[in-house]
């Protein structure tokens, strides 16, 4: 299964860092589409098949958790994964975020937290996400 | 208020912690001769509003901009300056999104604005507000500097007891 994901930032490099990101944790990606807010986010998902979405929150425009609260009134999106990606570190607004459904990263964050996140979120596999060549010789029990 | 000491100590962690995960690089609080001469040379803010306002300024030596945009961006991003200042504005944003919590808690709701790039020899500050922490580091062959200005006072209820 290649996963269709969804980037929404107003940073074009942060955008770009989260993209490369995935690209190097072993992610089956389908289409990797980008959107600068969170209204130019939601125009995208009325036109594509996203399978996650990676969300910002302090976005000029419609913010990160107007989004996701559209996104989760809507009949059509609202079971899509959401992981947000942010710098933000108010308890308040990430216990809203979370009773909306969200998994938090903060930024900064490593690749493999990203992943390990992706992983939970989506119920993917380790054998659907590294593929299963990959699993059937880390299982070998071979020693490094 | 926590004093300057208390928050430049605080800055000092959060912008080495920023570095070493973001841009894959660790800051050296000795400086070497040549890194104590390499020039600041771009400098970006990020405004803040909340608790209190004020503003992240972080500046560096041009010399490591390739490598910080290499390190965050892939080797395409190295060559292309206005990434490279845009990757370094990135780096200031995440610190001033993680150095607020710590100074005034983790219930806290601060506003930040997207990161600037500041021309040569445009003043950093809002008038002549002193910095309220400050700290330097050596990076590969040149340096960077953070400095955080609040404007006015921290009020006693926001702020949170500083690492």
């Amino acid at each position: 299964m290649a996963f269709n994901v969804l980037v929404v930032d107003d940073s074009a490099v942060m955008r770009q860092m989260v993209v490369r990101t995935l690209k190097m944790s072993g992610l089956p990606l389908g289409t990797v589409l980008e959107a600068g807010n969170g209204e130019e986010g939601l125009y995208v998902l009325q036109d594509q098949w996203v399978d996650l979405l990676l969300l910002d929150i302090n976005m000029p425009v419609m913010n990160g958790e107007e989004m996701l609260r559209r996104i989760r009134a809507s009949p059509e999106l609202e079971k899509l994964p959401v992981i947000v990606v942010s710098t933000e570190g108010s308890e308040t607004r990430l216990a809203a975020l979370h009773e909306l459904g969200a998994a938090i990263v903060r930024k900064p964050f490593a690749p493999e937290t990203l992943r390990d996140t992706i992983i939970r979120i989506t119920g993917v596999s380790d054998a659907e996400y590294y593929g299963a060549v990959a699993v059937a010789v880390a299982d070998d029990g071979g020693d490094f | 208020m926590p004093s300057t000491m208390e928050l430049s100590l605080s800055l000092s962690q959060t912008t080495a912690a920023t570095f070493e995960k973001l841009a894959l690089l660790f800051p050296e609080q000795e400086l070497s001769p040549e890194q104590e001469a390499a020039p600041l040379d771009v400098t970006v803010s990020v405004d803040f509003r909340g608790p209190f306002t004020g503003r992240l300024v972080l500046s560096s030596s041009a010399s490591i901009l390739p490598e910080i945009a290499s390190n965050m961006l892939g080797e395409a991003g190295s060559r292309q300056p206005p990434l490279q200042r845009d990757a370094l504005g990135e780096l200031a944003n995440v610190i001033c999104g993680n150095l607020l919590p710590a100074i005034a808690g983790a219930e806290a709701v601060f506003h930040l604005s997207a990161p600037r790039v500041h021309d040569a020899g445009e003043s950093q500050s809002r008038d002549d507000d002193a910095p309220s922490g400050h700290v330097q580091f050596g990076v590969e062959a040149g340096r960077v500097s953070t400095t955080l200005y609040v404007f006015g006072a921290i009020p006693a209820h926001a702020h949170a007891t500083v690492a």
